[in-house]
């Protein structure tokens, strides 16, 4: 049957021909694509070979991608002493990580709602979590791994928690609009600020431990005396929900001052400086001293989620409901690198204060550790 | 009156109550999540949020889903009263109901839309109003395709000029030159599939962009200094 041989072969040639030209044009893409991720893990962290600490930042591709929670991932943070680190989750529970193995060490059980904010006291002896619940927990982190305290007195889900850096309080928010001291000794709630006028998305004590700073669905933040429980100053510029804030360490203040267009001999801002992040999708950096707001870094494309000073103090790293991670250069004020981090929200990041590690939590229900060069 | 104007839970045949717990996981979901965009209705919005078009474009937006499968307008309506819309503050409501109303006339049918409308209306009275049209449905033309597109007829002359309501036509390029639907568009000939989704709500998604946009500052494009 020739004519159903041609049928069967005719073109064949053609096909073939094609089809090389086709895989040698997928070979090519291939092939740079390799040589930028080469690039971009050797030679594009120039500094890899002798990284300085103030200089290092985190690069794609991830480390390990840890998952194992049920349920968005709220909150990472390093622990202090040991290669240790904690993911609190809507699926109500914690769980302890080790980032250097990316193995899962344990889980903390004992909340009954979305677990919104943790944090270690300086010593790491100590962990704090609190929840919509209402509670707030204490917890043993050198033995027994066991909740020693519930701390009730919110009347709404309290949505983020701190140790003062003497650890010996802990302060809350939440939204009944309060903010929470208790003292960690009796568990005892000692002091309540009043003054935001919706939801308070976040607490963070100064390093000297004597302000408070807190964010709120108002669109603002306020900075508290701790001992006098007087609002000293509101902050205003963001135009949608503050959902973040971090103070900036002493060694940013040059970055700072320059970035704000301050002759750094005179010496113009004098700080304690302040960074928040909001939905309105910008961060924004504030002269809590003085009052007013400095400068506002640009870029995401949605809600900012998590914001974290690296510790040398040069960058700040940004985490969002773009998907993305951004290092921000703050002296040029510029987005220096952004990782396409998650497949969802970005929800959290945390910085090493020593060693060259940065991890991340998304509603994608995983965490990620990135390795710094 | 007509039936679709009073509110009614759906009665529990099956017996395991899901339809309450349902409701009572929308509230929750209401409360702890701020949604900017908060799509309520029937079987075509529940069906849309295991779409590509979900995940990748509207969940970016900060949207929460309140639709259940086979809900009637007075179901949907019944939920509204009872509390799914009390604790939120969205930007921009997304309502699809109409398509299980088989038994009711199309007349009737846009008035119980309508009565939801409202009852959104007084609970938020400056949120936007999206209303994607009515979906063909079935294999071959039916009386029930008719009936809808009537629905879709009427619902456009009547809510033309109603304030702060976008009544976006997703209904065309699914009847094909034969009269068939596609299972690659439909694949029950009635719920959407990824393709079927991408082509009814691209156009939903991009008036929501603009509504969200709408009271944000203008972007400055010119580079500085």
């Amino acid at each position: 049957m020739p004519g159903e041989l041609e049928r069967k072969f005719g073109g064949l040639l053609e096909k073939k021909w094609t089809s090389v030209i086709r895989l040698q044009k997928k070979v090519m893409e291939l092939e740079s694509k390799l040589n930028e991720a080469e690039k971009e893990f050797i030679e594009g962290a120039p500094t890899r070979n002798n990284r300085k600490p103030a200089e290092w930042i985190p690069r794609p591709p991830e480390k390990f991608c840890l998952p194992g929670h049920r349920a968005p991932v709220t909150r990472v943070i390093f622990h202090p002493v040991f290669s240790l680190m904690v993911s609190a989750s809507e699926d109500a529970t914690m769980r302890v990580w080790d980032f250097e193995t990316g193995e899962y060490e344990r889980p903390l059980k004992g909340h009954t709602d979305p677990i919104q904010d943790i944090a270690f006291d300086t010593t790491g002896k100590l962990l704090v979590s609190c929840s919509s619940d209402m509670s707030i927990k204490l917890w043993d982190f050198q033995q027994s791994f066991e909740c020693i305290r519930t701390m009730l007195g919110h009347d709404h889900s309290v949505s983020s928690v701190a140790f003062m850096p003497a650890g010996d309080f802990v302060v809350s928010c939440s939204r009944d609009k309060t903010i929470k001291m208790w003292e960690v000794s009796t568990g005892y709630c000692v002091r309540t600020y009043t003054g935001h006028r919706e939801w308070v998305r976040m607490v963070r004590p100064s390093s000297d431990g004597l302000l408070l700073a807190s964010c709120s669905t108002d669109q603002s933040i306020r900075i508290w005396g701790v001992a006098s429980k007087e609002c000293r100053n509101e902050l205003r510029a963001h135009d949608h929900v503050v959902e973040c804030i971090a103070w900036a360490p002493d060694l940013a203040t040059n970055a700072i001052n320059e970035a704000a267009g301050a002759d750094n001999k005179k010496g113009a801002h004098m700080g304690p400086f302040l960074a928040s992040g909001s939905r309105d999708k910008t961060i924004r950096v504030w002269d809590v001293g003085a009052g007013i707001a400095l400068f506002v870094l640009m870029g995401h494309d949605n809600w900012v989620r998590g914001i974290v000073f690296h510790p040398g103090g040069k960058y700040l790293i940004s985490a969002s409901d773009d998907k993305t991670l951004r290092i921000w250069d703050l002296r040029n004020k510029r987005c220096m690198k952004t990782l396409d981090a998650h497949k969802h929200f970005c929800t959290s990041v945390d910085f090493h204060k020593s060693q060259p590690y940065v991890i991340s939590g998304s509603v994608d229900q995983t965490v990620k550790v990135w390795e710094c060069r | 009156m007509s039936s679709v104007k009073i509110p009614i839970p759906v009665e529990d045949k099956d017996g395991d109550n899901r339809w309450m717990s349902i409701h009572n996981k929308f509230l929750l979901e209401g409360r702890e999540k701020d949604a900017d965009v908060i799509f309520i209705g029937d079987s075509i919005v529940q069906a849309l949020q295991h779409t590509d078009v979900w995940n990748d474009m509207f969940v970016p937006l900060h949207c929460l889903n309140f639709g259940i499968h086979r809900d009637r307008i007075e179901n949907v309506l019944w939920r509204v009263q009872n509390g799914e819309l009390d604790n939120v503050k969205p930007k921009v409501i997304v309502l699809h109901v109409g398509t299980n109303n088989y038994d009711n006339s199309s007349e009737e049918i846009k008035d119980g839309i309508i009565g939801i409308v409202e009852a959104i209306r007084e609970k938020h009275p400056n949120v936007y109003l999206v209303l994607p049209t009515l979906l063909p449905r079935g294999q071959y033309p039916n009386p029930l395709r008719k009936k809808l597109l009537t629905v879709n007829e009427l619902l456009k002359s009547q809510l033309e000029s109603y304030p702060k309501l976008e009544l976006v036509p997703i209904d065309r390029g699914f009847i094909q030159p034969d009269g068939t639907i596609s299972h690659h568009d439909m694949h029950d000939y009635l719920l959407l599939t990824n393709t079927g989704s991408k082509k009814a709500f691209e156009p939903v998604y991009e008036i929501i962009l603009q509504l969200l946009q709408e009271d944000e500052p203008e972007k400055d494009l010119t580079p500085s200094e």
